[in-house]
C-alpha cells in the first residue's frame, strides 16, 4: 500500500527550521545549534556538550544533546524504562518530573499481564501456538500501566534464554517462564538464580533436567557461569564438570492435563491404561530426585573441595568477583550506552555487590547516575526490534499491533521466545542491516496505514523525537502535510530507531 | 537499468557526503574497534579493485557445533562403538566413502557428489587450546584468530582488501539472515543481509523508497553511517533483485519450510535459492553466507542430527544442481563450517557435550575429492576427552582464498599454513580469465 493512496487530511502546520535543528559538526566546539525543547516550547542556543573524548570517537556529524532539560531528560527515561510511552504517559512523567518518575518506576511492582487461554492446559493433546503466546505479551507490552516491568521481563528473556523451539508447546512451560521471569523484575541476583535453575523451560531448554549425578548432562551448568552469572575465562572446564553432577537431580514438573494425554495416549496405543499412571505434579518448577542426584566422592568447584547441592553452587558462584561487574556490565551496556569505562562498571559494581546483588540499588543507581543523562548517552543506543515496534503501537495509540507484530518481527531479527542463541539477542549496531532497516521501514508504514483514526501528527516530533532532528529529517516532515505521511516520517526516521 | 541509475546517483551523493565528513570516518571506525559489541561500516569503502575472477564462494555454517564423528562416521573403530553405544548404531547405516570412513546415511545427495569427485572432506580441523564456548569458538572461526586480537571477519576482511563493495553491495551478502554475520564483518566492507527473497521490498512503493533514501542522509551520530549505508544498500538490493527476478527461475527443487526441522531457525533451502539466484543473474556476488542452526545436540541426538544433515543435504544438492543447471557450477565452492566438533563420549541423554576438532566439507567442481587431513585417534583423546586436532582450520581458509578466489592469502590471516591442495584448477592470481565483479 503506498502512502499516496491515503485520503488526504488537513494540512499541518510547518515545523520551524531554525527551531529544531538537532544536529550539529561536534569537533566544532563553539559552534552553536539552534534546537527547540519542543515540550516546554522556548528555544535555547547552547553549543554541543562533548567531552573532548567522545569527540575524539565521533568527530563527525552528532546529535546535539537537549538532555541539558528537565523535560528532555523525562521522554530519555521514558525510552529506555517503557519501550516508548503513550502521550498519557507522557503527561503523567512531565507532571512527576525526573525524580519522581525514577521512584515510581523502580518502587511499583509489576502489574501480571491477563491469563491466556488455554495456556495452563497445554499439553501432548492440545499444544500452544507461538503466535498466541508472542501477541498475548505484545499486547501487553503495549497496555500494561508498569512499562518497565514489561522492559525486564525483555531483559531477562534475554539473558536466561530458553526458546520455544527446544521447549516446545506441549506443556505450559514457555508460558510460565514468561510471567515468572516478569515476576523477577529487581529482585537479588540469588533468588532470581534458584527460580532460573528449577525453570520448567530452562531444565528442558538447557538440559538439567537430562542430567544426572552419574552421567551428567553439561549444557546447563556451562551457560550458569558463562552466559548468566560470571562471563568466560573466569571459570575452568573442571568448574563445568563438577557444577554439572552437583546440579544433577531435577526432572521436570508434569501437570493434570499433560497426565491425562499422556494416559490417553497410552489407552490410545495399547488398548488399556498404564499399570502405573503417571502422577500430576502441584508444583510449577522443578521437582528434585534423590536417586537421579550425584552421590560420589566430594567435588571440587571454584576452588573449593565439599558436597554441594544446587543451594551451595549458586552460593559459590555468587561470591566470584566476576560476577557483579559481569552483570553491571550488560546491565550499563543495555541501559546507559555502548562505550562503557571499565572504571564505571567497577564503580557501579562495588554497590552492586554491596548490596547482595540486588537489582534494585544497581538500576537504582543506573537511572539516578550523571551517566545515564550525559549527552554522550542521548541516543546511544539503538531500539531493539519490539521496542520499535511496541514504541510505535503506542505512538499511533493503537494496541490492535500486537497481533501483526510478531510476524514483522522476524525480518527486524528479533521474534519473542526464539532468541537467535542462547547467548540472546545482539544490540545497537547489530540490529542495523539492510535486511533489518527494510524491515523497520515496512513496518512502520504498514501500521500507520493499519491505524484507522491517526492522532494529530503536529506535535509528533516534539513527543517523540524531542525536537531534536537531523536537516534530513526535518526537509521530510515539511515536505509532507497530512497526518498519516508525518506520522510514516516520525516512524521511519533514524531519531526514532534511537534511544 | 533506471532504477539502478537512481540508486547510483544517490550512492555518490551520499558518498560526497562521506568525504564532507571524511576526517569523521576514520575516526568513526577507530571508536567502534574499541568496543567489540559494536561494529560498522565506514562511509567509504576499499577501492582497490583487479583480482576479480569469476569464482564464488558460498560459506554454510551449521551453528551449534556439528558433531563430526555422526557426519563422516568411522565404520570400524572399536573405540567409537565403546564410546558411543547408542549413537554408533549410526556406523551401520553409513554410506562408505573408503576403507574406514562412512557418510551418516541422511547425506545421499553429498555421497553422489563425493563419487563424482566433487566433495572435499578435510579431517581433525580445529586449532591450538580450543574454547568449549559458542561464542569464543565462533569468534575465533569468524574472525580466523585463536590469539583473538582481530575484530574483524576473515570474509569480510577478504571483500574490504579485494573488491569494490561500496559500488556493488552483493559482493558480499548474508541470505536468510537478518545481521550481518561476525565472518563477513569488516569496518571498511559493505555487505547485503537479505532475510526473506519474496518480501524484500518497499510496502510504500516508490514514494516510501525514495522517502528512506533521503531520510538517511548524512544522519548524525555513532550509528549514523551505518544506518545511511543499511538504508542504502537495501535500496541497492531491492533494485538488483527486480532485476533478478526476471532472468531467474530455480532450475531445482528446493525444500521448502515444511521440512524445516523444528531445531533451527534457519531456512537454509530458501536461503541457498536466494543465493543461486545471486549468482546466476549476475548480480557480483562474490562471497555468501548462509546458516542452518540447531546443531548444539546435548541430548537425544540421532534424530535432531540426522534431521539437519537431511535438510543440509538436500539443500546444498538442489543448490548445486540449480547451479549446474545455469552452467555455472565450475565457478562455486560450498564450504561447511561449525565452532567444534562435539565430545566422542556420548553423554546421558543420548547426546553430546561440547567437543573440538571435526571434519568439515568443500563442494562443488571447483573441489578436487578426497579426504585430506587426518582424522584424530580416538584412543588418544585430550585431558577432557576431546580428539587432538591434525589440521589448522586457517589451511582451509588459506586454500579458499589463495587457489578459489585468487586472493592473498596472507592479507586476511597474517601467516601461512600447510597446503591442503583440494582445489581442482587453483585460479591464477594474477588475474588470468578475469572478469568484472559486476559483469552481468
Amino acid at each position: 500500500m503506498g502512502m499516496e493512496k491515503q485520503p488526504r487530511t488537513r494540512s499541518l502546520p510547518p515545523v520551524d527550521r531554525r527551531a529544531v535543528l538537532g544536529a550539529a559538526i561536534a569537533g566544532g566546539a563553539g559552534v552553536a545549534a539552534a534546537r527547540l525543547l519542543g515540550l516546554r516550547r522556548t528555544v535555547e542556543v547552547d553549543a554541543p556538550q562533548l567531552t573532548a573524548e567522545a569527540v575524539a570517537k565521533r568527530s563527525g556529524l552528532d546529535w546535539v544533546s537537549p538532555l541539558g532539560d528537565e523535560a528532555t531528560r523525562v521522554t530519555h527515561l521514558l525510552r529506555r524504562t517503557g519501550f516508548g510511552y503513550t502521550p498519557a504517559e507522557l503527561e503523567i512523567a512531565l507532571a512527576d518530573g525526573y525524580q519522581r518518575t525514577v521512584d515510581r518506576l523502580i518502587e511499583t511492582p509489576p502489574a501480571e499481564p491477563p491469563d491466556l487461554a488455554g495456556a495452563e492446559d497445554a499439553s501432548q493433546a492440545k499444544g500452544l501456538r507461538v503466535v498466541d503466546l508472542q501477541s498475548w505479551w505484545m499486547d501487553w507490552a503495549i497496555r500494561t500501566p508498569t512499562p518497565f516491568a514489561e522492559v525486564m521481563t525483555l531483559f531477562w528473556h534475554g539473558h536466561f534464554t530458553s526458546d520455544f523451539r527446544k521447549v516446545g508447546l506441549q506443556s505450559p512451560y514457555v508460558y510460565w517462564q514468561a510471567r515468572t521471569w516478569r515476576r523477577f523484575f529487581l529482585r537479588d541476583l540469588r533468588s532470581i538464580l534458584y527460580e532460573v535453575t528449577l525453570d520448567p523451560a530452562m531444565l528442558r531448554y538447557l538440559d538439567l533436567s537430562q542430567s544426572t549425578g552419574a552421567n551428567p548432562n553439561e549444557n546447563y551448568a556451562r551457560e550458569l557461569m558463562e552466559l548468566y552469572t560470571m562471563g568466560s575465562g573466569s571459570f575452568t572446564e573442571d568448574d563445568v564438570r563438577s557444577a554439572s553432577r552437583a546440579l544433577a537431580g531435577w526432572r521436570e514438573p508434569r501437570t493434570r492435563a499433560m497426565v491425562d494425554a499422556q494416559i490417553a495416549d497410552t489407552i490410545k496405543r495399547t488398548g488399556s491404561a498404564p499399570p502405573r499412571p503417571p502422577v500430576a505434579d502441584t508444583v510449577k518448577t522443578g521437582v528434585f530426585e534423590r536417586g537421579r542426584a550425584y552421590g560420589g566422592p566430594d567435588l571440587t568447584f571454584l576452588g573449593v573441595r565439599r558436597k554441594w547441592d544446587t543451594n551451595s553452587v549458586l552460593d559459590r558462584i555468587l561470591e566470584q568477583e566476576s560476577v557483579a561487574p559481569f552483570i553491571t556490565r550488560k546491565v550499563l551496556f543495555h541501559f546507559v550506552g555502548p562505550e562503557i569505562e571499565e572504571a564505571t562498571v567497577t564503580r557501579f559494581a562495588e554497590r552492586f555487590r554491596k548490596s547482595r546483588h540486588d537489582m534494585r540499588t544497581l538500576m537504582h543507581d543506573v537511572l539516578t547516575s550523571p551517566e545515564f543523562t550525559s549527552p554522550g548517552a542521548y541516543r546511544a543506543l539503538v531500539r531493539s526490534p519490539i521496542d520499535f515496534m511496541v514504541a510505535t503501537a503506542k505512538a499511533l495509540e493503537n494496541p490492535q499491533l500486537a497481533k501483526t507484530a510478531p510476524a514483522s518481527g522476524e525480518a527486524m531479527g528479533q521474534v519473542l521466545f526464539d532468541p537467535p542463541s542462547v547467548g540472546g539477542w545482539p544490540s545497537n549496531a547489530s540490529w542495523i542491516s539492510s535486511s533489518t532497516m527494510l524491515a523497520r521501514i515496512n513496518f512502520a508504514t504498514a501500521a500507520v496505514n493499519q491505524t484507522r483514526k491517526v492522532p494529530s501528527a503536529s506535535d509528533a516530533h516534539a513527543q517523540f523525537l524531542d525536537s531534536t532532528l537531523s536537516p534530513q529529517t526535518l526537509a521530510m516532515l515539511n515536505a509532507v502535510n497530512d497526518d498519516r505521511k508525518r506520522w510514516a516520517v516520525v516512524l521511519c526516521c533514524a531519531e526514532f530507531q534511537l534511544k | 537499468m533506471a532504477d539502478v541509475g537512481i540508486n547510483r546517483v544517490s550512492r555518490r551523493d551520499f558518498l560526497r557526503a562521506g568525504l564532507v565528513f571524511g576526517a569523521g570516518a576514520a575516526g568513526l571506525a577507530a571508536g567502534y574497534a574499541a568496543v567489540p559489541d559494536v561494529f560498522t561500516r565506514a562511509v567509504y569503502a576499499a577501492k582497490k579493485d583487479g583480482r576479480s575472477n569469476d569464482r564464488v564462494l558460498v560459506m554454510v555454517q551449521l551453528a551449534g557445533g556439528n558433531d563430526g564423528l555422526q557426519t563422516v562416521i568411522p565404520l570400524r573403530d572399536g573405540a567409537y562403538r565403546d564410546l558411543r553405544p547408542r549413537l554408533s548404531k549410526a556406523a551401520d547405516a553409513a554410506m562408505p566413502i573408503d576403507q574406514t570412513f562412512g557418510l551418516n546415511k541422511q547425506l545421499t545427495g553429498l555421497k553422489s557428489l563425493w563419487d563424482q569427485g566433487k566433495v572435499a572432506i578435510v579431517q581433525g580441523v580445529g586449532y591450538e587450546r580450543p574454547s568449549g564456548s559458542h561464542f569464543d569458538s565462533i569468534r575465533v572461526w569468524e574472525t580466523g584468530d585463536p590469539a583473538r586480537r582481530q575484530v574483524e571477519g576473515w570474509l569480510g576482511k577478504t571483500i574490504a582488501k579485494n573488491y569494490d563493495s561500496a559500488g556493488h553491495p552483493l559482493v558480499g551478502c548474508a541470505c536468510g539472515a537478518t545481521g550481518v554475520p561476525g565472518a563477513l564483518r569488516d569496518l571498511e566492507a559493505t555487505l547485503t543481509v537479505i532475510n526473506a527473497r519474496q518480501s524484500f521490498k518497499f510496502v510504500g512503493g516508490d514514494e516510501m523508497e525514495r522517502a528512506a533514501g533521503a531520510l538517511y542522509t548524512s544522519t548524525p551520530g555513532i550509528y549514523g553511517a551505518l544506518f545511511d549505508t543499511s538504508v542504502a544498500t537495501a535500496r541497492d538490493t531491492v533494485a538488483q533483485l527486480r532485476t533478478a527476478a526476471s532472468k531467474y527461475v530455480p532450475k531445482a527443487t528446493y525444500t521448502d519450510n515444511v521440512r524445516l526441522p523444528i531445531s533451527s531457525k534457519n531456512q537454509l533451502a530458501a536461503a541457498l535459492q536466494l543465493a543461486a539466484e545471486l549468482i546466476v543473474t549476475g548480480t557480483g556476488a562474490k562471497i555468501l553466507h548462509v546458516t542452518l542452526g540447531g546443531f548444539d545436540t546435548h541430548y537425544t541426538q540421532e534424530a535432531r542430527h540426522d534431521g539437519l544433515l537431511g535438510y543440509l543435504d538436500s539443500a546444498v544438492s538442489a543448490f548445486y544442481e540449480d547451479v549446474s543447471a545455469y552452467g555455472m557450477a565450475d565457478r562455486v565452492m560450498v564450504a561447511t563450517w561449525s565452532e567444534f566438533g562435539r565430545r566422542p563420549r556420548e553423554n546421558a541423554s543420548a547426546g553430546t557435550d561440547h567437543g573440538t576438532a571435526a571434519p568439515l566439507m568443500l563442494i562443488g567442481d571447483p573441489v578436487k575429492g578426497g579426504l585430506y587431513g587426518e582424522a584424530p585417534s580416538l584412543r588418544d583423546l585430550d585431558r577432557a576427552g576431546n580428539q587432538k586436532y591434525t589440521v589448522d582450520f586457517r589451511s582451509v581458509y588459506q586454500e579458499i582464498l589463495d587457489s578459489h578466489l585468487g586472493v592473498d592469502p596472507r592479507e586476511v590471516l597474517d601467516e601461512s599454513f600447510e597446503r591442503l591442495a583440494f582445489t581442482r584448477v587453483p585460479v591464477s592470481r594474477n588475474g588470468s580469465a578475469m572478469i568484472a565483479v559486476a559483469a552481468g
